[in-house]
C-alpha cells in the first residue's frame, strides 16, 4: 500500500545520503602552513600583535623564535590601565615559558571591576581572560551570571563566541550549560553554501574563531559539541579555503581553528592523500597513501583498510577487506597482485584507530595502466572484382612494410590488426585507434577510425571511389600511420606502417592542389541595409491631400443648403465653457500628434475632459429643460 | 428623394450631410491606398478607421435622436445621445491620433 511505498522511499533516501558522505575539500598543506607562519612571525608592532603571533603560533605547535625578547616586549608595551591590553599580555605570557610578572593591586581591582553586568561581553571576556592568564583568583559564579545577563542583551555572533571563550576560563563547578547551549544556536546561524561550505555571514575569521572557541569550551566541560560530522567537514572546507592571510587577526583565527581541529577530545577530521596521482601499473604496483590531520601532520598510529575495490566499467568487485601496510610515512597496498584489467577502479577506504575520527571513509578513483601491443598486422590490396586473390603482407611493429601498396579504381587497400594487453594477453579496446594518411607532396592529411569487429580484430578498408571527397581527389603517395592511445595506456603508439599510392580517376582531380587553409580571410560580406519603401511622388500626395479636403467643402455647402445655423446659440457661461473646452480638446489632439506622448495627453485630456463634461452636462440639461 | 427632403427633420438632415462627408473621405482614402500604395500603412489605417468609426458613431447618434425611434430609447434623451457621441468620438480620435504617426 502507500505506507509501504513511503517506507521504501525513505530508506532509499537514507541509503543515498549515506552513500554520498561529505569529503573534505580543503586543508592546510605544507605551503599554506608556511604562509601562515610567515604572517604570524612578523615582528610585533604592539601587544595585540604580540598576542596574535604568540598564541597563533602555539596553536600550530610552533614556539616563538626568541621567547625572552617577546616577554620583554610585552612587559614594556602593556598598558596597565586598559583591560584589553592586559588581556593580550596575560594570554601571551601564559604561552611563553618562563615569563612571569607581578600584578599590582590596582590592576587586579581594575580587572575584577570589569567583570560586571555593566561591561560589554567583550570587556568581560578580556577581564576574565586576563585574570585567568595572570593566575589571579576569580569568582566564577559571579562572572557567569554577569556573562549570562550581558549575553541576553547582546545578540551578535562575535559576542556569543567571546562568551564561549570566557566560559572556558571559568571553573567547571559553575553550571556552564547555558553557555554550552549557545554552541547549538550558533551552528544554526551558519550559512550553508552549496552543501560544501558552512560559514557565518560575518566571514571566515568569525567562523574560525567559533570553531576554536566551541572546541575549547567543549574540552573544558567534557561534553561533545553539538556539531554534526558533516557540519564539521563543511566548516573545515570554509575555513581552510582561505589561502591568503592579509591581516594578523585572520591568520590568528585560522591557526587557532587548525589547532582546535587537530587536538580536541571529540572530533578529529582525517585527510587521506594519495602519493602523486592515484595510479598503479606493472612498474609501480603499489598504491601509496598518507593519512594526515587538518594541519598536514602525519597520523601513523592508525589502521587503513580497503573496504572494497570495484571496477568502474564492469561494476565487479575486484578486492575486499584488505588492510594497507605501513611503510615509513606511507600506507601501501599492492593492487597488481590481483592482476586487474586496465581501467578505472573505485576504492572505498576507511581509516580507524580513534573514536574521534571523522571523514574517515573516502572514495578514491584509482587508475590501472598497462602497455599495449599490436599483433597480427596484415596489409592487403583487395581486388574490387574479386577476380584476383588479395595479396597480404604481414608487418611487425615497429618495422615499416617494404614496398608500397596501391589503391585505385580496381583495388582497395585493407588493414587489419589486433591490440592486446602486453602483461595479461587480454584483448584491449582503447579509446583512440586512428589510421592517418599523410600526402607527402601537399601535406594534406586524412584521418580515419579503425573499428573492431565482433572478434575484437580491428579492420580498416580504403575504397578510393567512396573516399574521394575526404582526399579532395588528390592522387599521390601517402604515408600510412597507425595511432593508438588511451588514458590507461603507458605506451601510446604512432607507427609509420607503410606507404600507399592512391590514384583517383583523372576527371575528378583538381587542377591545382589547394591546401585547405582555414585561416585566410574569407570573402567580405556586404551588408544590405533595409531599403526604404518606395514612396509616391510628392505631387501625387499633395493632390490627394487636396482631394481629401474636398468633401469638407461639400459638407459646408450641404449644411448651408439644409439650413443648419447657430442662431440658437445661447451665451450662457456653461455653453461657452463647453465649446471652449471642446475646442481645446481638439487642439490637444493636434498637439498630441506633433509633440506629446500618451501619458501627457491623457493627463491633459483628463483635465480638459472633466471641465468640458461638467459644462456640457449643464448646457445639455438646460437645453433639455428648454425643450 | 423628395420624400426624404420633406419627411426628415432639419437636424437629421444636417447629420446625414455629415455622414455623407465622412463616407466620401473614407472612400477617397481607400481609393488612394488601392491606387498609390500602402506606404505609410499605419497612417492609412488610422485615417480609415477614423472615417469608419466616425460614420458608425454618427449613425448611432442618428438612430438615437430620430423622433420616430423614440419608443425604443426610453431612457436616453437626445442630449444624452449627443454627449455619448462626443465621448465616444474623443476616445476614438485619441487612438487614431496615437496611431497616425
Amino acid at each position: 500500500g502507500p505506507r509501504l511505498c513511503l517506507e521504501a522511499a525513505l530508506s532509499f533516501l537514507l541509503l543515498l545520503a549515506c552513500a554520498q558522505a561529505l569529503v573534505p575539500s580543503h586543508r592546510l598543506d605544507a605551503r599554506d602552513l608556511a604562509r601562515l607562519r610567515a604572517v604570524l612571525e612578523r615582528p610585533f608592532t604592539d601587544v595585540r600583535a604580540a598576542f596574535y603571533s604568540i598564541v597563533g603560533l602555539s596553536s600550530l605547535g610552533v614556539k616563538v623564535a626568541d621567547e625572552k625578547a617577546a616577554c620583554k616586549f610585552i612587559k614594556s608595551h602593556v598598558d596597565s590601565s586598559s583591560v584589553e591590553s592586559l588581556f593580550y599580555a596575560a594570554q601571551a605570557m601564559q604561552v611563553l615559558s618562563g615569563c612571569e610578572v607581578t600584578i599590582s593591586n590596582e590592576t587586579r581591582e581594575l580587572l575584577l571591576a570589569a567583570v560586571s553586568e555593566d561591561s560589554s561581553v567583550t570587556q568581560i571576556f578580556h577581564a576574565v581572560g586576563a585574570l585567568s592568564g595572570f593566575g589571579l583568583p576569580l569568582a566564577s559564579q559571579e562572572a557567569l551570571s554577569a556573562l549570562t545577563a550581558r549575553l541576553s542583551k547582546e545578540e551578535s555572533v562575535l559576542a556569543t563566541i567571546q562568551a564561549l571563550e570566557t566560559a572556558s576560563h571559568l571553573s567547571q563547578q559553575a553550571d556552564l550549560s547555558s553557555i554550552v547551549e549557545e554552541i547549538e544556536d550558533l551552528v544554526a546561524r551558519l550559512d550553508d553554501l552549496g552543501g560544501v561550505y558552512l560559514q557565518f555571514e560575518e566571514g571566515i575569521e568569525t567562523t574560525a574563531l567559533f570553531v576554536a572557541a566551541a572546541y575549547k569550551l567543549s574540552d573544558h566541560v567534557g561534553t561533545e559539541p553539538a556539531i554534526k560530522e558533516d557540519q564539521v567537514i563543511q566548516l573545515m572546507n570554509a575555513i581552510f579555503s582561505k589561502k591568503n592571510f592579509e591581516t594578523l587577526s585572520e591568520a590568528f583565527s585560522i591557526a587557532r581553528a587548525a589547532g582546535a581541529l587537530s587536538q580536541n577530545r571529540f572530533h578529529l577530521p582525517v585527510i587521506i592523500v594519495p602519493d602523486g596521482p592515484a595510479a598503479v601499473s606493472h612498474h609501480q604496483p603499489l598504491l601509496r597513501l598518507q593519512v594526515t590531520n587538518v594541519m598536514s601532520q602525519l597520523l601513523t598510529q592508525v589502521s587503513v583498510k580497503l573496504d572494497q575495490a570495484k571496477s568502474v566499467s564492469s561494476k565487479a568487485t575486484v578486492l575486499q577487506q584488505l588492510p594497507f601496510t605501513l611503510s615509513g610515512d606511507f600506507f601501501e597496498l599492492n593492487f597488481m597482485n590481483v592482476k586487474p584489467a586496465s581501467g578505472y577502479y573505485d576504492f572505498s577506504i576507511s581509516v580507524d584507530g580513534d573514536k574521534r575520527f571523522i571523514a574517515n571513509k573516502v572514495e578514491l578513483k584509482v587508475k590501472v595502466s598497462t602497455e599495449v601491443g599490436i599483433t597480427n598486422v596484415d596489409l592487403s590490396t583487395v581486388d574490387k572484382d574479386q577476380s584476383i586473390a588479395p595479396k597480404t603482407t604481414r608487418v611487425a611493429y615497429p618495422a615499416k612494410a617494404k614496398g608500397s601498396f596501391t589503391a585505385d579504381s580496381h583495388q582497395n587497400f585493407a588493414l587489419s590488426f589486433q591490440l592486446i594487453d602486453v602483461n595479461s594477453g587480454a584483448e584491449l579496446i582503447p579509446h583512440q585507434t586512428f589510421v592517418r594518411l599523410h600526402n607527402q607532396k601537399t601535406g594534406q592529411e586524412v584521418v580515419f577510425v579503425a573499428e573492431p569487429d565482433s572478434k575484437n580484430v580491428y579492420k580498416f578498408e580504403l575504397d578510393t571511389s567512396e573516399r574521394k571527397t575526404e582526399f579532395d581527389s588528390a592522387s599521390g603517395t601517402y604515408t600510412l600511420y597507425l595511432i593508438i592511445g588511451d588514458a590507461t595506456l603507458e605506451n601510446p603508439i604512432l607507427w609509420n606502417v607503410a606507404d600507399v599510392v592512391i590514384t583517383f580517376p583523372e576527371e575528378d582531380a583538381p587542377s591545382t592542389v589547394q591546401s585547405k587553409n582555414l585561416f585566410v580571410p574569407k570573402p567580405e560580406i556586404q551588408h544590405l541595409f533595409r531599403e526604404p519603401e518606395k514612396r509616391p511622388p510628392t505631387v501625387v500626395s499633395n493632390t490627394f491631400t487636396a482631394l481629401v479636403l474636398s468633401p469638407l467643402l461639400l459638407l459646408l455647402i450641404l449644411w448651408i443648403k439644409i439650413g443648419a445655423n447657430i442662431s440658437n446659440f445661447s451665451f450662457a457661461p456653461s455653453t461657452i465653457v463647453f465649446h471652449l473646452g471642446h475646442a481645446a480638446m481638439l487642439g490637444l489632439m493636434y498637439v498630441y500628434w506633433t509633440q506629446l506622448n500618451m501619458f501627457q495627453t491623457l493627463k491633459y485630456l483628463a483635465i480638459l475632459g472633466g471641465i468640458t463634461f461638467l459644462a456640457g452636462n449643464r448646457m445639455l440639461a438646460q437645453k433639455a429643460v428648454k425643450r | 428623394l423628395s420624400e426624404y427632403g420633406g419627411g426628415t427633420a432639419g437636424r437629421l438632415k444636417a447629420l446625414d450631410a455629415f455622414l455623407l462627408y465622412v463616407l466620401l473621405t473614407g472612400a477617397l482614402q481607400f481609393g488612394y491606398c488601392l491606387g498609390v500604395g500602402t506606404f505609410p500603412f499605419n497612417s492609412f489605417l488610422s485615417g480609415f478607421i477614423s472615417a469608419v468609426g466616425s460614420f458608425i458613431l454618427g449613425v448611432c447618434l442618428r438612430i438615437q435622436i430620430n423622433p420616430q425611434n423614440k419608443g425604443e430609447f426610453q431612457g436616453i434623451s437626445p442630449e444624452r445621445a449627443f454627449a455619448d457621441f462626443l465621448f465616444a468620438n474623443t476616445i476614438l480620435h485619441l487612438v487614431v491620433i496615437n496611431f497616425v504617426g
